[in-house]
């Protein structure tokens, strides 16, 4: 069998059309006017029909030469990009060749143990090889998903490739990819012991937390983004590695739910780069009133990240927990180091949600809300005329915004019940989230303020009036664009140092391998004088070399 | 329509108002009596609220109309309903309501978030400064607070609120045991800097920034910021004594004896507020992050060895 249609299969299959569709016709508004078209979407249809074949491999082979095309036609779409995408490119595609190279490798060895391609038939028993092959092949997942310390190339290639590129490959399409590659590996093909299952969680909580506290500290909207995206694939890593129905099942849902609102927010992106030029959050502010779609759409999406009840974000995360928390109670009551994994990766999960938040109050402020900039606008004073991007590009940022709230307030209508608990068996849930009471209540809840309101003055006197600032009113140059907001944050003690090392590329894989290739090359290159004679020598060395060694046989 | 009427009257808003303003006035008396002033009458907070509601609402140039008096409305509502979920788990411990621990955890979240967006869409630098202090006090306690909140669910293998206090009823209290005792103390802290209370109100501020982050509220919208505040003043003692020291309600006794815990919960908050100056920010993170984090680490590994 070289294809295996199932439940999960079908349905990430399902929403990777479906981004695609929304991804294109974006595109077709936001790529208006740029050259090489007819390229960018012939790579963009094969990118789709690649990933959907992905999904559908049953043969490891069959899925190793979609995966290997498909980092081909990532390399090629970056380079649509600024005038930087072309390193960009070049760097995504080393990091996920190198990767794809392991999973060679790794797939090698489950044939050389199983004798076998076919994935349904391997189920691999934790062996001192069969460790190796799992290793391999999660460096393949880690690379295309983004998890540390392969994420590298995401923030870069959010940064520099185009908006609709980032929303459809590290976005959305390559999460779905990389996790289900994950999940096939993890839940199916090898039997996990407690200390593969505690390496994962582990890489998971440190992605969580590392991400999102690089997040923190950007002044780019698509880079911060792109930290986004390598720090909610640590809650999609954790899910699945709890290796309980529960947290596999909120580990898949938060797949979903992660590449709607990611997505959502790289084309919002896009659409605030389209309208004024810049993705500097130093440069933007107050677009609230200019653009109101494109903010409604900001903040539904920054929320469901953030996992505000009642969004879908919040319901995938609460699952999660769930897995860890009862993995923990399964245990004995005594003191392990399972537990205390569970415990740090709980922490971590939760504590990372409220510095998701923080960082997207930061970015809201920065773009959306807060004092005009005025340095574009000649005459200092802004215009509050409304201009919107055009319909092509805020349809399907709506769209995404829409599947937010729906599958956040009818998670057990659609979602769970069609396609994640189909897939996952026997997850039971043991804590409690009744979405539409906790809803309706809510929404009770926005009456009663509103004739609190209606109580007071709100319809006989509403003025409007120039903000209070008891002086005079700030220049727009002098006023906080919310970019700087945790510098503080940077400044503490031991953090201070990991954030100078962050910035140098210390921990960045791609720096290291570079530097180690310069070193040893630097080496090497002393040998390559230019002297002819050396080489010379070195050919006469080399030839007394071989002569002796057949002498000596 | 059980449910509504147990969001809107009681155990929900009118109840839980009424408390607020009970406690609103405990707060400004106790205050008073420390500084050797009188102190306001009991119906004072009622008398705010009503004159607030009479003045007229202004909204700042540039702000987006829609959202800014939206926001104090989700913000109120989910205070509504992180309260009642706190009460009913007492009252009614078996049904569980509409949510577990990990909710209640979330929506003590949402009105600070309602009012840190509030603050940055009133296009005010001033506002802007006081919701960004919120924002990095938020940080700063939800890590420990999450650590001491984790301790009764280590303990009591379960995060449903009723199997908690189920729990408690069955092998005692949470806070006789060492683990409860140590983690009361962060979450209390916690809670202190959660209501924006002295040491931990640097995000209003009066004196520097005007009271930051609610700056451009006036009239029935900050009244409804007042009320949410009255209802946290509620809610989160509450959800401390539901996980420390909770017990079902089942006479009108039991009850008196909740309100009682309560009451001591906010006095002590009320001793703290008026025993220390205010910090600055980034003390209180490093606060937060510093030597309460390692004492809730002490917390966790003390409830896991089973103390």
């Amino acid at each position: 069998m070289m294809w295996r249609v199932d439940i999960l299969s079908s349905y990430i299959a399902a929403f990777i059309g479906m981004f695609g569709v929304l991804v294109v016709i974006y595109s077709i508004g936001f790529m208006k006017g740029k050259p090489r078209l007819f390229w960018y979407f012939l790579y963009t249809f094969l990118t789709i029909i690649t990933s959907i074949g992905t999904v559908f491999a049953n043969n490891l082979v069959l899925l190793l030469i979609f995966w290997g095309f498909l980092g081909l036609l990532l390399y090629l779409l970056i380079n649509f990009g600024d005038k930087n995408s072309n390193a960009v490119a070049k760097k995504t595609f080393i990091i996920v060749g190198g990767s794809d190279s392991l999973m060679i490798l790794g797939i090698g060895i489950v044939y050389l143990l199983t004798g076998t391609f076919q994935m349904d038939k391997i189920r691999l028993e934790p062996s001192s090889l069969s460790v190796i092959a799992f290793i391999c092949l999660i460096v393949a997942a880690f690379a295309k998903a983004g998890a540390m310390p392969f994420h590298t190339w995401i923030p870069d290639t959010a940064e520099s490739a185009p908006s609709p590129v980032s929303a459809l490959l590290p976005a959305s399409l390559d999460k779905l990819l990389g996790i289900y590659l994950l999940f096939r590996i993890s839940a199916e093909m090898f039997i996990m012991n407690e200390p593969m299952r505690q390496s994962l969680l582990i890489i998971g909580a440190v992605t969580i937390l590392a991400a999102v506290m690089m997040a923190l500290v950007q002044h780019n909207f698509k880079r911060l983004l792109g930290y986004h995206a390598v720090s909610q694939v640590g809650y999609m890593i954790i899910g699945i590695s709890t290796g309980n129905p529960i947290g596999i099942a909120g580990g898949l849902f938060h797949m979903i739910n992660n590449a709607i609102y990611k997505s959502c927010l790289f084309l919002i992106g896009g659409a605030v780069e389209n309208k004024k030029g810049t993705s500097e959050l130093d440069k933007l502010g107050g677009l609230s009133r200019v653009m109101p779609v494109t903010f409604f759409c900001a903040i539904i999406a920054s929320l469901s990240i953030s996992g505000v009840p009642p969004f879908n974000g919040f319901v995938s995360k609460w699952m999660i927990y769930q897995g860890l928390i009862s993995q923990f109670t399964v245990h004995s009551s005594q003191f392990t180091v399972t537990k205390f994994v569970i415990i740090f990766c709980l922490i971590a999960a939760m504590f990372g949600s409220a510095l998701t938040l923080a960082s997207f109050l930061k970015l809201l402020h920065a773009v959306f809300l807060g004092q005009r900039s005025y340095r574009s606008t000649v005459n200092r004073q802004p215009s509050t005329k409304i201009d919107e991007v055009n319909s092509l590009m805020w349809l399907p940022m709506v769209v995404l915004a829409l599947l937010c709230i729906i599958f956040g307030i009818f998670t057990n209508q659609l979602p769970l019940k069609y396609f994640i608990l189909p897939s996952v068996k026997d997850a039971a849930f043991i804590g409690i989230w009744n979405s539409h009471l906790a809803t309706l209540l809510i929404i009770a809840g926005i009456l009663l303020g509103f004739v609190i309101l209606l109580l007071g003055n709100l319809s006989k006197s509403l003025r409007l009036d120039n903000s209070y600032v008891g002086t005079e009113i700030i220049p727009s140059e002098n006023r906080p664009s919310g970019a700087e907001f945790y510098n503080t944050i940077k400044e503490f003690g031991i953090l201070k140092g990991i954030y100078n090392k962050a910035e140098e590329g210390f921990f960045d894989i791609y720096e290291q391998g570079k530097r180690f290739v310069f070193f040893i090359s630097g080496i090497l290159g002393h040998l390559h004088n230019g002297v002819l004679p050396t080489y010379l020598v070195w050919c006469l060395l080399g030839m007394m070399g071989v002569l002796y060694s057949l002498l000596l046989k | 329509m059980k449910n509504l009427f147990y969001y809107t009257v009681f155990p929900g808003f009118l109840f839980t108002v009424t408390l607020g303003f009970l406690s609103s006035w405990l707060d400004r008396k106790v205050t008073a009596r420390v500084q050797w002033r009188v102190g306001p009458p009991l119906l004072q907070p009622v008398y705010d609220v009503i004159k607030l509601l009479g003045k007229e609402i202004i909204i700042p140039q540039g702000a987006p109309k829609f959202l800014f008096l939206m926001l104090p409305l989700v913000g109120l509502a989910s205070a509504i309903l992180v309260s009642t979920m706190n009460w009913l788990s007492m009252l009614d411990a078996g049904s569980g309501f509409v949510g577990d621990w990990i909710v209640v955890i979330y929506l003590l979240a949402v009105p600070a978030i309602m009012l840190i967006l509030g603050s940055f869409a009133s296009a005010n630098p001033l506002a802007s400064v006081g919701g960004s202090r919120e924002i990095k006090l938020l940080l700063g306690y939800e890590l420990p607070f999450v650590m001491a909140c984790l301790v009764p669910v280590i303990k009591a293998h379960s995060i449903k609120l009723g199997e908690i206090i189920a729990f408690q009823a069955s092998s005692g209290i949470l806070l006789s045991s060492v683990s409860g005792v140590a983690a009361f103390i962060i979450a209390l802290l916690c809670i202190q800097a959660k209501l924006g209370l002295v040491p931990f109100d640097m995000a209003e501020a009066e004196t520097e920034i005007m009271a930051g982050a609610y700056i451009e509220f006036s009239g029935a919208v900050l009244a409804v910021f007042k009320l949410t505040k009255f209802i946290m003043l509620v809610a989160s003692p509450l959800f401390l004594v539901v996980l420390f020291m909770g017990s079902e309600i089942k006479s009108i006794v039991g009850f008196l004896f909740v309100l009682l815990k309560y009451i001591l919960v906010v006095v002590l908050l009320v001793l703290i507020r008026n025993t220390n100056p205010r910090v600055k920010i980034d003390q209180a993170v490093r606060f937060f992050w510093g030597p309460i984090t390692a004492l809730a680490v002490t917390a966790i590994i003390l409830a896991m060895i089973g103390l």
